[in-house]
């Protein structure tokens, strides 16, 4: 067998040091290894976007990035963007509001998806949105809710800011 | 905290999420061939020498029995009948390493010819010795007529595919055993099935077996049922007393899961020249798969019985066939028989109306059930022309009717309310705990429970904790699946608050919120219903189709009877979300095979699951007729899915001049002559 690594990743603003066989999947070190559960893995091939996560400010799919490729770099998950705090980040508050879930299961990798979007681009039209999250499959909402919470987030964030402070590398929305 | 709130969070907990000291990880090493005998294995932890039960069925569609010569063994028996059958198991104390068992296990095989399309299956040899025919189900529905000679016939033969279900969370099961009780925690529809079908597989007391539901992420008919996969995880944690955990991966769910529609009919529709309908003959064959315990004894029955739709048919005589092939076996999809049904008539009835150089939804008026009658072929057709009237209007066909690329579809939807369903609740601490015997899995019933007690027992929502399903908290139960549960699983919760507030009333004089609240309650309501119930409903569809043959839905409009809307939000959802099936099916999503028998689709894009930038932004009118049941509602989460893919194949049709016949509809079928 390959020698394991130790690798260092910073996830949702703390060092996450672990040592890991080389082919360890993203997704694994952070459901399996980290603990944090909300990344979700629906396909394996880079088709549904429920392991997706934001990696040095990019919206990128843990299932498919080794967590040996993730080495030294940032990532934010779900469980990062109300981290700390007893509101939830305008963009869960939309999808909550705006019935953009049912049963749940994409719902981490659609919000990390809508987030980043929505970071890089303000006053989005709904063909935006919809191209923006072609890569995240739902099988239960027909996509019409995910929608509508996406454009009331991005009022929200219009009007409250975002208060993740730490991913300065996610450029400020044009 | 409310369910929304840890979802968005990634706080739910998923059957993935579990972890467990000492836990085990399963995996399978799975058949290559679709048709084999089994010489040898080696390298495997268990095969069916060890673990040689079969798998009875249980879910949506199950008939009653034990285990038949036909049954799915566990693990395979010196045989192998689809890509994909689990053959032997192999575990580790980690993932990766029983990925790597899985292949380090060796069969030898001897294959075999295998048996791929239903209709060639009927005139081959049977598959199996001591299987006189190949056809599992041969059944004649309503009676031999003769039709007047000078009446119209219009034959097609029409085919619904086989897809996947498809849920984004795949299957997966944690078991865990104390020596003397099996624990099992479960991505489900029906936590009762599952214990159900444990308890016959391994031969358990009921009483042995605690079946618990986690947060399941989808399951659209797929979750209602017991797999192998999952009596051998049970074997497995009660063998070596350690938790074990089995996940399936994308590209097993393609491969042995339990696909959805493969249904061929071949049907004749007879008509007056005025278009009054006389008659319908032929047959519907049902692409069963190579063993039972999924829904293929089920279906082609179900299908046959439903195919007056929602029209008067005064004759019919319809044979109803399930085949055995070299496949994973049939199971229930969105809809389990209903899309296929109506979409076999409804094509025919546009077909008849092009014949006849009518309009097609003045031919459906015309052939609209009057009054609520029993058709020849035994289902009861409600009265449907004063619905179809007001559909017409709701949905402003008569702004389209000119249009080029416009199709409609009327429907008839049957809810699986026979067999009613379980609620409990228990107050205790000023909270109400509710647990019901259907399981959802992303139809939010927590959101119309809390409705419902709020105007039963005037508490608010914030008292209320919707549970997940768990088989020791409930005695009994049923499932969520065929449209039912805003029907019997709510009338469940709404009798069990009654009988709260009459025992609160029988102490205390009267009602009172703080009684309640203050009190401890415990009520167990199984809410027994023998009916089927069924409502009406109606789709719009534009498209436009390029030069490509490529398929852009403009606009996709439903108008279907849901009684009383318990919530709203959710019921567009449920359009939504059944609607883009309902076009994924129409357009993209299929499960092919190759002549012998081997899967062409191992991905979830390639099985044609639509992503938000191909589908339209959808609508719904709510026709609210109030059915008998206390919550008034009707379900209508599989209407879209019977619905849209009528109204959408009607609007290719229109739009190419092309006939259609199957789903899905391939862009090379629809290409303008020259361009092929």
């Amino acid at each position: 067998m390959v020698s394991k690594k130790n690798i260092s990743i910073t996830v949702n603003g703390e060092a996450k040091e672990a040592e890991v066989e080389p082919r360890m999947l993203l997704a694994h070190f952070l459901r399996d290894v980290v603990g944090l559960t909300g990344t979700h893995i629906g396909c394996d091939t880079t088709n549904c976007g429920a392991c997706t996560v934001i990696m040095d400010g990019k919206a990128v799919k843990s299932c498919t990035i080794l967590a040996v490729q993730a080495n030294g770099r940032k990532i934010l998950t779900i469980e990062g963007l109300s981290k700390g705090r007893e509101k939830l980040h305008p963009v869960q508050q939309s999808f909550v509001d705006k019935h953009g879930l049912q049963c749940g299961y994409c719902t981490s990798g659609m919000i990390l998806t809508s987030y980043w979007l929505l970071k890089n681009r303000k006053n989005v039209t709904e063909e935006e949105i919809r191209a923006a999250i072609s890569g995240n499959l739902c099988r239960c909402t027909g996509y019409d809710n995910i929608v509508e919470s996406i454009k009331d987030a991005s009022k929200k964030m219009e009007e409250e800011g975002d208060p993740i402070e730490e991913h300065p590398e996610i450029k400020v929305r044009a | 905290m409310e369910l929304s709130e840890k979802l968005v969070r990634g706080e739910g907990r998923f059957v993935d999420d579990i972890q467990m000291p000492g836990m085990l990880y399963l995996g399978f090493a799975r058949s290559q061939y679709a048709r084999a005998k089994i010489l040898k294995i080696s390298g495997a932890h268990l095969t069916h020498k060890e673990v040689n039960f079969e798998v009875v069925e249980v879910g949506e569609g199950a008939t009653e029995g034990g285990p038949t010569a036909l049954s799915h063994p566990v693990l395979a028996n010196g045989y192998v009948g689809y890509v994909g059958q689990p053959v032997a198991a192999v575990y580790s104390d980690d993932r990766y390493t029983a990925e790597d068992l899985i292949d380090s296990v060796e069969i030898e095989y001897e294959p075999l010819k295998a048996i791929v399309d239903p209709e060639e299956s009927l005139k081959r040899e049977a598959m199996y010795p001591g299987v006189r025919s190949n056809a599992i189900v041969d059944r004649y529905f309503g009676k031999e007529f003769t039709p007047d000679p000078s009446d119209i016939v219009i034959e097609r033969r029409l085919v619904n595919r086989r897809i996947a279900t498809n849920p984004i969370e795949p299957r997966g099961i944690v078991a865990a055993y104390d020596g003397n009780k099996l624990t099992v925690w479960v991505s489900t529809q029906s936590a009762h099935s599952i214990k159900e079908g444990l308890s016959e597989a391994l031969k358990m007391e009921p009483d042995r077996i605690r079946v618990v539901q986690v947060d399941t992420g989808g399951a659209f008919g797929l979750k209602g049922g017991l797999f192998p996969e999952y009596v051998v995880a049970c074997y497995l944690a009660m063998k070596e007393r350690r938790p074990v955990k089995w996940i399936e991966t994308r590209r097993e769910h393609l491969l042995a899961s339990r696909p959805g529609r493969g249904v061929v009919a071949n049907l004749k529709l007879y008509a007056k020249r005025d278009g009054t309908i006389t008659g319908l003959k032929g047959d519907v064959i049902v692409d069963n798969g190579a063993f039972t315990g999924g829904s293929g004894e089920f279906s082609p029955m179900f299908i046959a019985r439903q195919l007056a739709g929602a029209y008067y048919l005064p004759n019919a005589h319809v044979r109803a066939l399930s085949v055995l092939t070299n496949k994973a076996p049939q199971g229930p999809y969105r809809g389990a028989g209903r899309p296929e049904a109506m979409y076999f008539i409804e094509r025919l009835v546009d077909g008849l109306a092009d014949e006849l150089k009518m309009d097609p939804v003045e031919l459906r008026l015309i052939n609209a059930a009057k009054e609520t009658y029993t058709s020849p072929l035994g289902m009861q057709v409600e009265k449907s022309r004063a619905f179809l009237e007001s559909a017409i209007k709701e949905l402003d066909y008569e702004k389209y009717k000119e249009k080029e690329n416009v199709g409609f579809a009327f429907l008839i939807l049957y809810h699986a309310t026979a067999g009613g369903e379980s609620a409990r609740i228990k107050v205790e601490d000023g909270r109400l705990k509710v647990w019901t015997g259907g399981n959802a899995h992303g139809q939010r019933h927590d959101i119309f429970i809390k409705t419902l007690l709020k105007e039963e027992l005037g508490v608010s929502e914030d008292l209320v904790d919707a549970l997940k399903g768990d088989t020791d908290q409930l005695q009994d139960g049923v499932g969520a699946w065929g449209s039912r549960s805003s029907m019997v699983l709510s009338s469940a919760v709404i009798v069990a608050a009654r009988k709260i507030k009459e025992q609160i009333e029988k102490k205390h004089g009267k009602y009172t919120l703080k009684a309640l609240l203050d009190g401890n309650w415990d009520e167990y309501e199984f809410f027994k219903y023998d009916k089927t119930e069924s409502s009406l409903g109606a789709n719009l569809v534009t498209a436009d189709v390029d030069g490509y043959g490529r398929v852009r839905v403009k606009e996709c409009l439903s108008y279907y009877d849901a009684g009383r809307v318990l919530d709203p939000d959710n019921a567009r959802g449920q359009n939504a979300g059944g609607a883009v099936q309902g076009i994924g099916q129409t357009l993209s999503e299929e499960l092919a095979f190759d002549e012998d028998g081997l899967p062409l689709i191992t991905s979830i894009s390639d099985a044609g699951v639509l992503s938000a930038d191909l589908v339209p932004k959808f609508g719904i009118k709510f026709h609210k007729s109030e059915s008998p049941l206390p919550s008034k509602a009707k379900g209508i989460g599989e209407a879209p899915t019977i619905g849209v893919p009528i109204a959408l194949s009607r609007a290719i049709e229109k739009a190419t001049g092309k006939l259609i016949v199957e789903t899905p509809i391939k862009p090379e079928y629809l290409l303008p002559a020259g361009k092929d």
